[in-house]
């Protein structure tokens, strides 16, 4: 079926979903493939009600009509693009965590002959910081993704919750960490420039995350 | 012929989508009216409803999708993964097991009081 050009069918389509575009918020690559896929929808909807014999501007009407109106249909995709965007925050957390991680790990570590877990801790005390980031982190991709199958589903507000969780865990890691090394005399030479700037980076971005979850905090549909 | 309301089919819509896509691939507006047009007209569904639990089931790994260009548009196919078959025959055999139990209810009749 090909995609009706009539603008009598276009302009309404295009009005529609500029309006339904209008209410999503989320990853924009997210959205921009649920609107590739309502437009896709409508179009075929029309098509089929003109092949029908209905008037090309009654059926875009009709079909626009059955599709639901714009702050609905947003409404109903507000949950999956809040879950998305949980889901991508957490992996992009877990994925850039060893490059910032691997800089402390390199400056802060033990004396060679100290060893076992209490060394580590002295030396690094944000460690319990980052096994529980890491453990929300995990456990809400396997709940919000195939392992939702086996365990209870995390909802989209749990999902913003946890997300908000790490951020602020890693928030406080890093400004933990900065204080430990500044206080231990650490923070000189090359490695602790990397790893200042790495921190200070994430810093940034964990703020920025903060910041979306607030103003993300506006409808989860479940 | 009444549309069923969307909040009565929660807890299966997601056995009804698995079940359009059994007999193969199919796009959002398919799925749609396939269910629409296997239940008579019952299950005509809004699309909020549809397309967000489509890429919910996705998520699980229940379903695949596939994007391809038709007529210069993009178009988003899905079909059924192997876990999303074994996850149908799961769903079929509970809604067995909960039909029988509720027509069973639901058919028995009360018997009038004795004078």
């Amino acid at each position: 079926m090909n995609p009706p050009a009539d603008p009598v069918v276009e302009t309404p389509i295009r009005a529609y979903l500029d309006a339904v575009a209008g209410h999503l918020r989320g990853p924009c690559r997210l959205r921009a493939r649920i609107l590739a896929e309502l437009r896709d929808g409508l179009e075929q909807a029309i098509a089929a009600r003109i092949d029908r014999g209905e008037p090309a501007d009654q059926a875009a009407a009709t079909a626009i009509t059955e599709f639901g109106s714009p702050d609905v249909v947003a409404a109903a995709f507000a949950g999956e693009l809040t879950t998305g965007f949980a889901r991508r925050t957490m992996i992009t957390f877990v994925a850039t965590g060893p490059l910032v991680g691997l800089w402390w790990l390199l400056l802060l570590r033990p004396d060679p002959w100290r060893t076992g877990i209490g060394a580590l801790l002295a030396a690094i005390p944000v460690l319990p910081l980052v096994a529980a980031g890491l453990a929300t982190a995990a456990g809400t991709l396997a709940t919000t993704g195939r392992l939702m199958r086996w365990f209870p589903e995390a909802g989209p507000g749990r999902a913003l919750a946890a997300t908000a969780a790490v951020a602020g865990l890693t928030l406080a890691g890093d400004v933990l960490i900065i204080a430990v090394a500044g206080n231990s005399g650490a923070l000189t030479g090359a490695l602790a420039l990397i790893a200042l700037a790495a921190s200070l980076t994430r810093i940034g971005y964990s703020l920025y995350i903060v910041g979306q979850v607030a103003t993300r905090c506006w409808r989860p549909s479940r | 012929m009444v549309a069923m309301r969307p909040e009565l089919l929660k807890g299966h819509l997601d056995a009804l989508l698995l079940a359009v896509l059994e007999p193969g691939p199919r796009h959002g507006y398919a799925v749609i009216e396939s269910l629409r047009a296997g239940s008579a007209g019952t299950l005509a569904l809004p699309t909020g409803t549809v397309y967000p639990a489509l890429h919910r089931l996705e998520r699980a790994g229940l379903i695949g999708s596939d994007w391809e260009t038709v007529g210069g548009r993009r178009r988003r196919t899905y079909q059924l993964t192997v876990a999303g078959r074994a996850a149908l025959g799961e769903h079929r055999a509970l809604w067995d097991e909960f039909s029988a139990a509720v027509s069973a209810v639901l058919a028995a009749r009360t018997r009038p009081a004795p004078a």
